[in-house]
């Protein structure tokens, strides 16, 4: 499966994924009807949505903080991600 | 040479967004001219605006992230020019707006900061020629999937596992998307190109692209400074699904470490190993 791995790196290894404010969350469901990978799901109670499937997410996209109008979604450092990538890959190198 | 537009701002009446899109509205009308729309009556009453977007090229400027003028445009099928979005700007812009609802001074040396960036983004004024280092013609591989007939390059390009693609020629290169993208979004209808200037670390976002179907962020596969956009995408967007690899190129980059970012890339044959495993999935 292609979306196991990115850049040969276990997806579930790699920290990439989109939090919600829920301080902000206006619960407009704009992000869950932009994603095509089924990141967010909707529950009953306070939290309408949350992030349920994060290693859906594709790695270094953002665009669904895009369509966020009170700016409730924030992700990970890109450079941060990028050495945690790279480290993973050379200690898989050195195995 | 400076272009007027019509000018669609955010309405937004519940957050400084929206007053603040009305002021670079009405900031840009003083320093080039060219017309405002209001949203309200171009939703109720659109016709009352068609003489003027068929003489004027049409400006967005979307408050935040809802994007309610850009969602205007697009249900009323109108040809945009060019894109602002507020959010973005404050996040770029050394100046902060006061945090009231009417903007104040800050507010308005923001706007009228805005009005000048967009008054002075001429991107056809920026572009440079550097075709003949990338005119080598392209010799491609194919593979079929269902009734679709996917491209990659033979050789010469690298990719990333967002779909995007560079092509290298010393210490400039070219970035765009693959054809897996352009067939997977259909036709595009808009593209935002990156400022020229930009440093970009690989993986930043360098340009937009829109179709009919979602829009896409383009994912650099390598780090750099943007140093021309391709200004013919701004007017035909949908040159990217004529030829992706080639015409359709989106930005060129001055380089900055391509031996460090070639860690993190495919080469033409891995590319197409992953997106035959990607079509098997989701096609």
């Amino acid at each position: 499966m292609a979306d196991d791995t990115f850049m040969g790196v276990k997806r579930e290894l790699i920290d990439w994924h989109p939090t919600i404010d829920y301080s902000k969350c206006d619960f407009c469901m704009e992000c869950d009807k932009f994603c095509p990978h089924n990141v967010f799901e909707h529950r009953d109670g306070d939290q309408k949505l949350v992030v349920a499937n994060p290693t859906n997410c594709v790695v270094f996209c953002r665009a669904c903080a895009k369509t966020c109008g009170p700016d409730a979604i924030t992700f990970p450092s890109k450079p941060e991600t990028i050495a945690a990538i790279k480290k993973i890959r050379e200690e898989g190198a050195e195995q | 040479m400076t272009k007027k537009f019509a000018i669609l701002p955010c309405n937004g009446l519940d957050k400084q967004n929206g007053p603040i899109s009305r002021e670079v509205a009405l900031a840009l009308l003083e320093e080039i001219g060219g017309k405002v729309i209001c949203p309200v009556l171009l939703n109720n009453a659109s016709p009352r605006y068609e003489k003027l977007l068929g003489e004027l090229p049409l400006l967005v400027i979307d408050g935040c992230g809802t994007k309610c003028a850009s969602k205007l445009a697009a249900g009323l099928s109108l040809k945009v020019d060019r894109k602002v979005l507020i959010t973005d700007e404050m996040k770029t812009s050394a100046l902060r707006p006061e945090d009231t609802l009417s903007p104040g001074p800050a507010g308005m040396e923001f706007a009228k900061a805005v009005a000048t960036l967009i008054a002075e983004d001429m991107p056809e004024e920026a572009m440079r020629n550097s075709e003949s280092l990338f005119s080598a013609p392209v010799d491609y591989n194919t593979f079929t999937h269902d009734k679709y007939i996917f491209r990659v390059p033979r050789e010469g390009f690298f990719f990333n596992e967002n779909d995007c693609w560079v092509r290298v020629s010393g210490t400039r290169a070219r970035v765009g998307v693959s054809d897996y993208v352009q067939q997977n979004m259909t036709d595009m209808t808009y593209f935002s190109p990156p400022p020229v200037g930009k440093t970009v670390e690989q993986f930043d976002e360098v340009g937009t692209i829109e179709s009919v179907k979602s829009s896409m962020d383009l994912i650099s596969p390598v780090s750099g400074t943007v140093i021309a956009v391709n200004t013919s995408l701004v007017e035909s967007p949908e040159i990217v699904n004529e030829d992706p690899y080639e015409k359709g190129w989106v930005a060129e980059l001055e380089l900055t470490d391509f031996d460090s970012d070639m860690e993190l890339l495919l080469d033409c044959k891995s590319y197409l190993e992953l997106i035959r495993k990607k079509a098997a999935e989701e096609h």
